[in-house]
C-alpha cells in the first residue's frame, strides 16, 4: 500500500470512543521482548454466498500482500489464518515498530480499497495451495467432518478457505465489493500483547475501530448428521474422526482435559500398535462448540476405533477419577495448557477469541479451579458423537 | 528495541556468578512473569575427551528419552542440543514446577547407565546423523567449510572412529573427563526469582574420576569422498574473521546477503556469521540452477568488492536494526530467550555477552563494516562446489 494513502486515510480518523476502546484488549508484558496484535474479523463462511466459498480469505489474503514491503522493512511479521466464524490477521513486531505496522494493517482492512494486482496474485497462489490441499487425506477428513458436523447446507460445513473451483472464479470487483460489505471495523477484536502502556496502546488501536459495540452477524444452528458418515476414499489407512457438540455454557476447560485424557488411552502404544496417529481438538464457536477426537487407523480396525473412542470418552462419565490420579493428570493438562501460551502471539489469539466469544479475555488460564468432579460433569453432559468414517471399506465378508 | 534491552538488562542485574561468594554454578535469571511458565538452560562447557569426538551427544542420546518422558508428567518438555561450546538441556514447563525441572537437569550431570539396547540405540542416532551430514547439499557444504576453517570444530555426532572407541569406553569415565561443577551454567527465563534457581541448582553432582586413555585428538575423515545429494548446484565461500568485532561482521554479513540476494533473484542465498570458541568466520551459502553456476561462482567471489564499493550509512543503520529485531522476534518465548542468553554466555564472553552484543549493534558504524569487509578481502576463502546431479535417461 502506498505511504499516501495511508497517511490520507489517518488524516480523516475520528477521535476513539469509549465503546470502540472497549474492543481492544491489552495485556501489557514488560518483560516480553516484542509486541502481537491480534486483529480478529468476524468474517467467515455464512457471510459468503455459497458460490463464492473462500471469498473472506481472499479478501484477507488480498489485503495483506501489499502491507508485506511495508512490513518486510519494519521486520514485522504478518500471519492470516481463516476460521470458520472469523479471520484471524496477527502481526509480531518489534516495540518500536508495532504502532506503524498495526496503523497500517487497520487502515488497509477497514479503508482501502483493495489492490486488483494483489487480488489477482493472491487468487492464483491460493487456488494453487487449494488444489495441493484438495488431493490430502487430512485435508478431505477435515471437510468430511465438517459436512457432518454442522450440516450439508449450513456455511460452517464448507471449508473456511473455500475451494480450487469456488476461490478461482472469484472477481476483483466481487473481493472488493466483499471487503467493503463484511470487514468492518464493528466486527473486530484487536488483542495487544507485549512491552506497552495499556492506555497508550488502546488509544492507538481505538483511533481505526468504529465506535459501537462487538456486532457479530447471525448464524444459523448447526444441523448434524443423524448416523454414521462412511466416505470411500482411495488409501491404505483408514481415518475415523468422533465429533461431540457442547453448549454455550459447557466447561471448556474441562473438555480440553478430557480430550487430552481421551486421546491418550487411543494413542499409539505397546498395546496400541496399530493406531498410526491420534489428535484431539476442543473449538469453540459462537453458540457453543465441538470437542473432536481423530485417529489413523488400519482399514479392518475402523469401527472398532470408533467404538474405543466413545469408550475413552464415556470412561470419566462414570464417577469422578480418584484424587491422587487425578492430580496427576491436572499437573501434566496445567503444563500443556501453559506451554500452549507461551508465545506472545497464542496469548494474543486467545485473548481475542475469547473476547468475541463473549468470554474473559483476561483469564488465559482455563484449568483454573478443575476438579475431578467438574470433569466427570463435562463427561456426563456430552450427546453422543457424530462419527465420519474416511477410507477403503473392506468388504466383511472378504478372507483376510 | 527497548524490550530486549530491559530484558538483558534484567538478566544483567540478576546474574550472580560464583565468584561472588556462592556456592554452585554461575546462574542468570530474566524474569518474565507475563505467564507462569520458565525455560531453564543447563550448559556443561566441555569439548570432548581427544580421540571420542561425540561423547557428549552420546550420553544426551543416552538421557534424552527419560528427560522428556519425565518432563511429560508436568506438560513441560526437553531439549538437548550439542553445541561447538557445551553440552545443553534445556527444560520447559509451569514456573510452579522450577524444582522438578531443575532436578531432570542436574540428574543429566551424572552419566547414564544405559542397558545394552539403549546404547545400540544412542550410537545407532550418532551415526544416522553422522550420514546425515554428508547426505544432502546443504549440510555438507557447512561441514566442508567448518571443516576447513576449524579443523578442531569435529562435529557433535564425532566420527567413525571415534564411535567404536565410545562403544568400548565406559561412561562414567568419558563423563569424568567432561564434566566439573565449575563448568555448568545455568540460565532461567520465565516467572521465577534468582534465589529460587540458584536453590534448585544449589547441589550438584561431584566430579567423576578420570581413566579414560589418552588419545590424539579427533580428525575429521575428507569430505571429498562424499557425493552429497544436489538438485542444484551448491557454492560455498568461508572466510576466517580472527579480530573482526562480532556485532560489525553480523552487520556485514546481513548487508551482504541482502545484497547477493537482490541480485541473485534465481538463487537462495545465505550469508552466515558463525561464531564459537574456536573463533569466527563469514560463510557464504548459495543454491543455484545448474545453468547459472558459473555466473554465481563468479558473483560469489566478487560478493565482497561490490558490496564495499557500495556501502552507505543508511544501509548499515537499516541492517543492523533488522538484526536487532531478528533477536527480538527469536527470543519470545522464554525457551528462546534462555537460549540467545545462555549460546552467548558459553563462548566466555561473560553472561552479560548477548545484551552486550544486542547494545553494540546499535552502534555499528560504515567505517566498522568496511573495516570488516577489508578483513575479509585479505583472507583467502575456503571454497567448496557441489555440482547439480543429472538424471540419467534409460
Amino acid at each position: 500500500m502506498r505511504r499516501g494513502l495511508l497517511l490520507a486515510a489517518l488524516a480523516a480518523l475520528p477521535a476513539a470512543g469509549a465503546a470502540a476502546q472497549e474492543r481492544v484488549l491489552v495485556r501489557s508484558e514488560p518483560g516480553t521482548p516484542v509486541v502481537a496484535v491480534e486483529v480478529l474479523v468476524a468474517v467467515g463462511a455464512a457471510d459468503e454466498p455459497e458460490a463464492q466459498a473462500g471469498i473472506a480469505y481472499l479478501a484477507a489474503r488480498s489485503v495483506a500482500a501489499p502491507l508485506r514491503p511495508l512490513l518486510d522493512s519494519l521486520g514485522v511479521r504478518l500471519e492470516v489464518v481463516p476460521h470458520k466464524d472469523a479471520l484471524s490477521l496477527t502481526l509480531i513486531a518489534a516495540p518500536d515498530a508495532w504502532r506503524e505496522a498495526s496503523q497500517a494493517l487497520l487502515v488497509a482492512l477497514f479503508r482501502d480499497p483493495v489492490d486488483s494486482v494483489a487480488t489477482v496474485r493472491a487468487r492464483q497462489a491460493l487456488v494453487a495451495e487449494l488444489e495441493a490441499r484438495e488431493a490430502s487425506p487430512a485435508d478431505a477428513l477435515a471437510r468430511q467432518v465438517d459436512a457432518a458436523v454442522f450440516g450439508e447446507g449450513h456455511p460452517w460445513g464448507r471449508p473456511a478457505v473455500g475451494t480450487a473451483r469456488t476461490v478461482g472464479r472469484l472477481r476483483v470487483a466481487q473481493v472488493d465489493s466483499f471487503l467493503r460489505r463484511a470487514f468492518t471495523p464493528e466486527r473486530a477484536v484487536v488483542a495487544v500483547v507485549g512491552p506497552v502502556e495499556p492506555e497508550e496502546a488502546r488509544e492507538h488501536v481505538g483511533l481505526f475501530l468504529l465506535d459501537g459495540a462487538l456486532g457479530l452477524p447471525p448464524v444459523e444452528p448447526p444441523q448434524p448428521a443423524d448416523s454414521v458418515v462412511r466416505t470411500d476414499y482411495d488409501a491404505i489407512t483408514a481415518w475415523v474422526s468422533a465429533s461431540w457438540h457442547f453448549g454455550p455454557d459447557a466447561d471448556v476447560g474441562a473438555l480440553r482435559m478430557l480430550a487430552g485424557l481421551a486421546i491418550e488411552r487411543t494413542s499409539f502404544g505397546p498395546s496400541r500398535p496399530s493406531v498410526y496417529n491420534a489428535r484431539s481438538e476442543v473449538v469453540r464457536h459462537a453458540g457453543g462448540g465441538e470437542m473432536r477426537l481423530h485417529l489413523v487407523v488400519p482399514p479392518r480396525e475402523a469401527e472398532q476405533w470408533a467404538a474405543r473412542l466413545r469408550e475413552a470418552v464415556a470412561a470419566y462419565a462414570g464417577a469422578p477419577l480418584p484424587a491422587a490420579q487425578f492430580a496427576e493428570r491436572l499437573r501434566r493438562f496445567r503444563g500443556e495448557r501453559l506451554l500452549e501460551l507461551d508465545a506472545p502471539e497464542a496469548r494474543a489469539r486467545a485473548m481475542a477469541r475469547e473476547a468475541l466469544l463473549g468470554g474473559r479475555p483476561d483469564r488465559l488460564a482455563d484449568y483454573e479451579g478443575l476438579t475431578a468432579e467438574r470433569l466427570q460433569q463435562a463427561a456426563r453432559a456430552l450427546d453422543p458423537p457424530v462419527l465420519v468414517f474416511l477410507g477403503p471399506f473392506p468388504d466383511p465378508e472378504e478372507s483376510e | 528495541m527497548l524490550a530486549l534491552a530491559l530484558a538483558l538488562a534484567a538478566a544483567a542485574a540478576d546474574t550472580l556468578a560464583p565468584a561472588a561468594a556462592q556456592e554452585g554454578p554461575a546462574v542468570v535469571v530474566h524474569r518474565q512473569p507475563a505467564l507462569p511458565v520458565v525455560a531453564v538452560r543447563l550448559s556443561v562447557l566441555a569439548d570432548d575427551p581427544p580421540g571420542h569426538a561425540g561423547a557428549g551427544h552420546l550420553l544426551q542420546h543416552l538421557h534424552l528419552p527419560r528427560l522428556e518422558e519425565q518432563a511429560a508428567r508436568v506438560g513441560g518438555r526437553v531439549q538437548a542440543v550439542r553445541s561447538a561450546d557445551a553440552v545443553v538441556y534445556t527444560a520447559v514447563g509451569p514456573a510452579a514446577e522450577l524444582d522438578y525441572l531443575a532436578g531432570l537437569l542436574r540428574s543429566a550431570l551424572r552419566p547414564p547407565t544405559p542397558s545394552p539396547a539403549e546404547m545400540l540405540s544412542a550410537l545407532r542416532a550418532l551415526a544416522d546423523e553422522r550420514g546425515a551430514e554428508r547426505e544432502i547439499a546443504p549440510s555438507y557444504v557447512r561441514a566442508a567449510l567448518r571443516a576447513a576453517l576449524f579443523p578442531g570444530d569435529v562435529p557433535a555426532a564425532g566420527t567413525g572412529l571415534s564411535a567404536q572407541r565410545l562403544e568400548a569406553a565406559s561412561l562414567p569415565a568419558l563423563w569424568g573427563e567432561m564434566y566439573r561443577p565449575e563448568r555448568v551454567a545455568v540460565v532461567a527465563v520465565g516467572d521465577v526469582e534468582l534465589e529460587g534457581v540458584r536453590r534448585a541448582f544449589a547441589e550438584l553432582p561431584p566430579a567423576g574420576g578420570g581413566g579414560l586413555a589418552e588419545l590424539p585428538a579427533d580428525t575429521l575423515p575428507p569430505l571429498a569422498a562424499d557425493t552429497p545429494q544436489a538438485t542444484r548446484a551448491w557454492i560455498g565461500a568461508a572466510y576466517p574473521t580472527e579480530g573482526a568485532g562480532p556485532a560489525a561482521l553480523t552487520v556485514a554479513a546481513r548487508l551482504l546477503r541482502n545484497r547477493m540476494q537482490s541480485r541473485m533473484t534465481r538463487s537462495q542465498v545465505a550469508v552466515e556469521h558463525w561464531w564459537t570458541h574456536h573463533g569466527q568466520a563469514l560463510a557464504i551459502v548459495v543454491a543455484t540452477p545448474d545453468s547459472l553456476a558459473a555466473t554465481a561462482r563468479r558473483t560469489v567471489e566478487g560478493a565482497l568488492a561490490a558490496l564495499s564499493g557500495a556501502l552507505a550509512e543508511d544501509a548499515v543503520r537499516d541492517a543492523a536494526a533488522a538484526v536487532r529485531r531478528d533477536m527480538l522476534f527469536f527470543s519470545r518465548t522464554p525457551e528462546r530467550m534462555a537460549e540467545v542468553l545462555g549460546t552467548f554466555a558459553d563462548r566466555g564472553e561473560g553472561e552479560d555477552a548477548a545484551q552486550r552484543f544486542f547494545e553494540a549493534l546499535e552502534e555499528v558504524t560504515l567505517a566498522e563494516v568496511r573495516g570488516v569487509l577489508d578483513l575479509l578481502a585479505a583472507q583467502e576463502p575456503v571454497q567448496v562446489f557441489v555440482a547439480a546431479q543429472r538424471l540419467v535417461a534409460r
